[in-house]
């Protein structure tokens, strides 16, 4: 179903919006949060939680493109899970991987609670991925918004393990000096 | 922890960052990518017969060739956000003809059956897509108990329900950015001596997007131009049938139709995994290139007599797959061809009951079949009749003078699929026998390996059937 049209199911407080929304993305959002917990148990009942969600959240909602939408809900919705230690002793190791690295680039330090909004933070990264070359930006989210492994990422791309990892690098890298300019503190 | 707060803040940027990067990569620049991807293509021409005897005449041939619809390129690596932008609009345009050809199962049902399930233990190929356009073009040129008869194999309730639909099949299934070539081609060959309907050369152009050509039957020239027009619209790779296809003298109108599509893999097979592995063939053990890949969020199917696997295509949409269906041991694919079941899942677009996701090892051997078939006595048997015959055929649409007997003389197609990537290296996987009709167990890593006789089902963008075929002898 086309994704207008399960939106306005949800406008509609029409519960077939969950089945439409399951057909379509049901195993993309599965996928999400089963790179993150490598659980299945887990993944599914992050992907029911996921349906959850959007129904609490169109309306007001109008999310374009749906599937980032409902990606970007399973991936809170599953690293919430594994940061409450859920599935750590079972897997997540892409999760811990990905923090160690996104460490590297963090900018000056804040005080405690005090820093930037997640929200106002994800704007900035939003216009730092704008400014780089499309492959650059793509290869950062692949590899801390999907959570792929330099092996995929360099399967996807057709390119080395190595050249991967030096272009993450030099982009975490140019993130940090993004985010010190304007003085972002997290 | 200060790292979390900021992968939280990377799962909140833009949406449209998000759906970029998960679009398969651009790999137009790299050398030799079309290896690791499908092609196929697959040609119908019908040819109509007369027995009044014409008179040969000299003449060009293009009176209209068909415009398609213009789509914006597929981004470049370093494509800015209006190039992107306009692709994914091009895409999203064709969304609104999606579903067009969902009442058409049980017409792909029947014909897989009729095409493909034959005793001979020979790769077959056939594309249910293809012959669908090249019947309605037919009803288009029909009338009376000849029309209805493809109508009904159709399913359409009248031609007026068939135009609608067929031109939205026809847009749901096009697709032309540099990346993916999805390409419904039809043209009409003319009789020179001859006069036509306007009426109906018109509604071929404007609801098939069909060129046309008018020249002297039987001529060298003019079946030049035919070939030359099928090579074309087939990339050349069916070539060698292409060129012997002819027209004789006595042919009133020929109606050639085409499917060309390729496509990538979204995820291609690594060529370092690529390694020798036994194909067992009908006629004994052969050694073939097998493709390896570890699908971790794969697709399993089953049904009684079979297991099934899919894997994806880089369309632009969400529906292209390569379906892989293993009959199980002893079931000879062309019996699979007549079961219910598995003609239900054949045509289900993986909206299967029987399904199961988790961690897939797929053994996939490198094919390349090829076949070419005459389609009359499938037709026939389908309920296609009066227009074979010169006693009851109406082809009273077609022609300006409609006492002269016009009939449906020829119908042939050829198709070929191929499936490739590059480069060799071991690898070792373990034979698992699933038993049909046996989910996995929750959790279990499973060995798919397509070493025997198997079926594969080519969706196209819109989830329809653009090729199935069986593969005795990679």
């Amino acid at each position: 179903m086309e994704d207008e049209r399960i939106i306005d199911l949800y406008w509609q407080r029409d519960e077939r919006a969950i089945t439409a929304t399951k057909e379509t993305y049901g195993r993309y959002c599965y996928a999400i949060a089963y790179r993150i917990l490598a659980s299945h148990e887990e993944a599914e009942e992050c992907e029911n939680d996921t349906y959850l969600d959007a129904w609490n959240s169109i309306p007001p909602a109008r999310p374009q493109p749906l599937s980032a939408f409902l990606g970007m809900l399973s991936r809170r919705i599953a690293l919430d899970r594994w940061r409450k230690g859920q599935a750590k002793k079972r897997g997540g190791d892409r999760v811990l991987l990905s923090l160690d690295e996104l460490a590297e680039c963090l900018p000056g330090e804040a005080a405690p609670d005090a820093g930037i909004e997640a929200k106002e933070l994800a704007a900035h990264i939003s216009a730092f991925l704008r400014s780089r070359p499309r492959a650059e930006g793509d290869i950062f989210l692949r590899r801390y918004w999907f959570l792929d492994s330099i092996k995929e990422i360099a399967t996807r791309y057709n390119m080395g393990e190595s050249r991967v990892k030096m272009l993450l690098k030099r982009t975490r890298e140019r993130l940090m000096t993004y985010l010190t300019e304007r003085e972002v503190t997290i | 922890m200060k790292a979390d707060k900021l992968q939280d803040a990377i799962g909140m940027v833009d949406g449209d960052l998000i759906a970029r990067a998960d679009m398969p990569p651009d790999r137009r620049r790299l050398p030799r990518w079309w290896r690791s991807a499908v092609a196929a293509m697959l040609a119908v021409v019908l040819l109509l017969g007369s027995l009044w005897n014409i008179p040969p005449l000299q003449g060009s041939y293009a009176i209209a060739e068909a415009s398609y619809p213009v789509m914006a390129p597929y981004p470049a690596k370093d494509s800015t956000h209006e190039e992107y932008d306009a692709w994914r609009s091009s895409i999203d345009e064709r969304q609104q003809y999606a579903g067009a050809g969902k009442d058409l199962d049980s017409f792909f049902s029947a014909t897989m059956s009729t095409f493909l399930a034959d005793e001979e233990q020979e790769n077959r190929v056939y594309s249910p897509l293809n012959v669908y356009m090249a019947l309605a073009m037919l009803a288009e040129v029909t009338e009376g108990e000849s029309r209805a008869e493809i109508l009904a194999l159709l399913g359409s309730e009248s031609i007026e329900a068939l135009r609608t639909q067929a031109n939205a099949v026809w847009n749901a299934n096009y697709r032309n950015d540099g990346a993916v070539t999805s390409l419904l081609g039809s043209s009409v060959w003319l009789n020179k001596d001859l006069v036509y309907e306007a009426d109906t050369l018109n509604r071929l152009a404007d609801t098939y997007y069909a060129s046309s050509f008018q020249g002297e039957m039987g001529s060298a020239g003019y079946n030049k131009a035919l070939s030359a027009w099928l090579n074309e619209q087939t990339g050349g790779l069916l070539a060698e049938h292409a060129n012997s296809v002819e027209l004789s003298q006595e042919t009133v109108m020929a109606l050639a139709t085409t499917v060309y599509y390729r496509a990538k893999w979204t995820v291609g097979f690594q060529n370092t995994r690529t390694a020798k592995r036994t194909f067992y063939t009908p006629g004994g053990e052969l050694l073939c290139d097998f493709m390896n890949q570890t699908l971790h969020d794969g697709d399993y199917y089953w049904g009684e007599h079979f297991t099934a696997t899919r894997k994806r295509l880089a369309d632009g949409g969400y529906q292209g797959y390569m379906y892989l269906i293993l009959p199980d041991e002893g079931v000879d694919p062309a019996a699979l061809l007549t079961d219910s079941e598995a003609l239900r899942f054949m045509t289900a677009s993986g909206e299967w009951e029987n399904h199961s996701g988790g961690k897939l090892n797929l053994s996939l051997p490198k094919f390349d079949v090829a076949a070419n078939t005459d389609l009359l006595a499938g037709l026939r048997s389908l309920g296609v009749e009066a227009c074979l015959d010169p006693a009851t055929s109406d082809f009273s649409p077609l022609l300006a003078d409609d006492s002269m007997p016009v009939w449906l003389d020829k119908a042939e197609h050829a198709a070929r699929v191929i499936i490739d990537e590059d480069g060799i290296e071991a690898a070792a996987y373990t034979v698992m026998h699933e038993a049909g009709g046996a989910p996995p167990t929750p959790g279990e890593e499973i060995d798919f390996i397509l070493d025997r006789p198997f079926i594969f089902v080519i969706t196209g963008p819109d989830g329809l059937p653009l090729f199935v075929g069986t593969v005795y002898t990679p």
